[in-house]
């Protein structure tokens, strides 16, 4: 392979890995948006909170209690972080957004999410300390190579389980009743009622699942992030893009956003200088709303979520 | 029950005697030199507040210690500027209203610092900059800024100079973080390396929301023959740069040629976290805990009784200690306010510090390089001092 053709395939293989690490931070915030029409600002922390559990989890307590390797506890760590980001779901829909929701405000909850961001860095802040935390994966540490082409297993590891994460998601929409009635709260929540479904528990079922997805995140990109209270906050703002990008609330269109995103961004950093980065992600954002502001995936807008 | 009024001679006395108390206490308010503390507390740099208030805090136990310097006390109080050139700005201008400090030590961000310097100068109270390496902040007129912080100019002149005559190295990429300091850094460098006969292959700057370095370090493999590559970055980032280039085999601790360089923004402890992707980086620190200076020797004790028997300073600690030393030294020397305080210290010359000595000149950059020490991190994570 020559020098031009090696780039263009090392530069698409680190879009890849890089969009599906945003996709798996956008998923939670489009879920959240398709069902209830609300973004959630607190999307970043539950991030942050996935990261820091799956350090505590894969450095101290699955390697010095339960003794397992490091490969293993990592692996262990990914799932617990998971179940951290449901946990936490669950109390902040039965603390915060079910009183509110109840009482028919649409502000309120949003500004709640704002108030739950801060809560949590700050949280976090007193329990961790601003220091950053180096939270290496043990797969990281393996290169694989094809001649001068390489990628991490970690890499692996993130393209593995997001498209897991994403078949599981999309299977659960498609063709449970539970993720078919799901759909039907989005399109229609008044109606869904009419039909015998629990739109609250629907509601509250959507904020623990886009939790659990952004506590995995968490876990996945946290080896890649500098790890402070406030790291989720640097991916958070691409998050939203590539929601817009995607069109809000869409699921595929979610998906095929991020890994162009991560794509462009590898090739801005090749061809244009990875201080453009920013400025290259948002013009096309701001394209995407003047051109086709339902997002990429437009015509199928009634399908979302 | 009537109440005789005290005779008229009692109630002067007991007038006078409460207006000489009132005097001494007074008096005893006076001998305090407010030091306001500027440091990011919170955001991804606020591993510079938490450090710098360590070391501050020693100082202050050491230097408050019996009567105090000239009979005075040192009287602190910390504020949260975020490395942030606007929270910065509020918080001087707050600080300056309700605490009317003598003095304000701060900001280790380049950005925020050259934002209240003005502030400052109007306000005629003197900054004491420990931190920041911006060029500007110097070098734009002030007459109330002090710093003790090799500049730009100063580490990267070492930088690529050394670079090109001690290293042989006569191709280099600029990686750098787009911030006033990074840019100076950079520009510095590449002036210097040029100037001597060096080829700049790219300038690559990034964010400080970028976290995946694979990229950046794919496009320098695909550079060619890359000798040196001068980094300028916060400490998380430049943990991920490493790593990256090794992995992509660029730099020396991944099987690569090219030696990685940088000024003094990583802490001692840098390569614990980034591994054997940091063999053979070399970079400028403003202190060298294995130094054996009994000033330093002294300091590492105390720190270490202090905070911890495993605890190694690290220059954010040892920066801040010498600012509050420095204040110090100038109330030992008459300063009572702040205009004395900015003269005592443009007067300095020598002073002995932990970093190593501070002479400032009559811009108020210390011109003292003795704090700039080479250092190049051997196989096993240690520190080798370059006799450059």
């Amino acid at each position: 392979m020559n020098d031009l053709a090696t780039l263009l395939v090392q530069q698409s293989i680190n879009g890849v890995y890089l969009g599906c690490l945003y996709v798996m931070v956008a998923l939670g915030l489009t879920l959240i948006y398709g069902v209830m029409n609300q973004i959630n600002f607190a999307h970043a922390d539950f991030v942050t909170v996935g990261a820091f559990t799956a350090f505590f989890v894969a450095t101290r307590f699955a390697t010095k209690v339960l003794g397992l390797g490091d490969a293993a506890a990592y692996l262990v760590s990914i799932f617990v972080a998971l179940g951290a980001g449901a946990v936490l779901g669950l109390l902040v829909n039965a603390l915060v957004f079910a009183p509110l929701r109840e009482r028919g405000d649409e502000l309120r909850p949003l500004i709640a999410t704002i108030g739950i961001s801060v809560l949590l860095e700050n949280g976090q802040l007193a329990l961790f300390g601003p220091i950053p935390f180096q939270f290496d994966s043990p797969f990281a540490k393996e290169t694989i190579r094809f001649g001068r082409i390489f990628f991490t297993g970690q890499s692996v590891l993130v393209v593995v389980v997001s498209m897991l994460a994403i078949g599981a998601l999309y299977a659960f929409m498609k063709f449970t009743f539970t993720g078919k009635a799901l759909r039907a709260v989005s399109q229609d929540r008044e109606t869904a009622g009419l039909m015998g479904i629990n739109p609250d528990f629907l509601i509250g079922l959507t904020i623990v699942i886009a939790s659990a997805m952004a506590g995995m995140a968490g876990a996945l990109i946290g080896p890649v992030l500098v790890l402070t209270p406030f790291a989720g906050a640097t991916v958070i703002v691409k998050a939203f893009a590539i929601v817009i990008i995607g069109g809000f609330g869409n699921i595929e269109g979610t998906i095929l956003a991020g890994i162009l995103v991560g794509i462009i961004e590898a090739f801005t950093v090749q061809y244009l200088g990875s201080g453009l980065i920013d400025l290259v992600v948002f013009v096309l954002l701001l394209v995407m709303l003047v051109v086709r502001p339902t997002g990429l995936i437009a015509e199928r807008r009634e399908e979302n979520v | 029950m009537n109440i005789r009024p005290p005779p008229r001679r009692v109630a002067v006395a007991l007038a006078v005697a409460a207006l000489a108390l009132i005097g001494s206490t007074s008096h005893a308010e006076d001998k305090v030199i407010r030091v306001g503390v500027l440091m990011p507390i919170s955001g991804p740099a606020s591993y510079f507040g938490v450090q710098g208030k360590q070391g501050i805090e020693l100082a202050l136990e050491q230097v408050n210690a019996g009567a105090g310097p000239a009979g005075y006390k040192l009287q602190v109080q910390y504020e949260d500027s975020a490395c942030s050139p606007l929270q910065a700005t509020n918080t001087v201008k707050r600080v300056l209203e309700q605490f009317k400090p003598h003095i304000i030590i701060g900001e280790e961000c380049s950005d925020a610092s050259l934002a209240i310097a003005p502030i400052l100068e109007q306000a005629k109270v003197p900054l004491l900059n420990a931190g920041s390496s911006a060029v500007k902040l110097t070098e734009s007129g002030y007459k109330y800024v002090f710093r003790i912080f090799p500049t730009a100019d100063q580490q990267g002149t070492l930088l690529g100079r050394n670079a090109y005559e001690k290293l042989g190295a006569r191709t280099a990429v600029l990686l750098y973080e787009k911030t006033n300091a990074g840019v100076d850094n950079a520009d510095t460098f590449e002036k210097v390396f040029t100037a001597a006969g060096g080829k700049v292959l790219a300038r690559i700057d990034f964010g400080r929301d970028v976290n995946d370095f694979t990229p950046i370090a794919t496009r320098i493999a695909g550079l060619g023959k890359v000798d040196v590559l001068p980094t300028f970055g916060l400490e998380g980032q430049t943990v991920r740069l490493a790593q990256a280039l090794a992995q992509a085999r660029v730099v020396r601790g991944g099987g690569g040629t090219a030696i990685q360089m940088g000024s003094i923004w990583l802490p001692w402890g840098f390569e614990q976290k980034a591994g054997p992707s940091s063999e053979g980086y070399i970079r400028v620190v403003q202190f060298d805990p294995t130094e054996r200076r009994k000033m330093v020797t002294d300091f590492n004790a105390a720190f270490r009784a202090k905070f911890g028997a495993a605890e190694t300073p690290t220059h954010i600690n040892a920066h801040a200690y010498d600012s509050v030393l420095l204040v110090a030294e100038a109330v030992r020397r008459g300063a009572t306010d702040s205009e004395s305080l900015r003269d005592r210290f443009s007067k300095m010359q020598g002073v002995e510090v932990t970093t190593g000595r501070i002479s400032f000149d009559a811009k108020g950059q210390t011109s003292d390089l003795s704090v700039i020490h080479f250092v190049e991190t051997q196989k096993d994570l240690s520190w080798k001092g370059m006799a450059w």
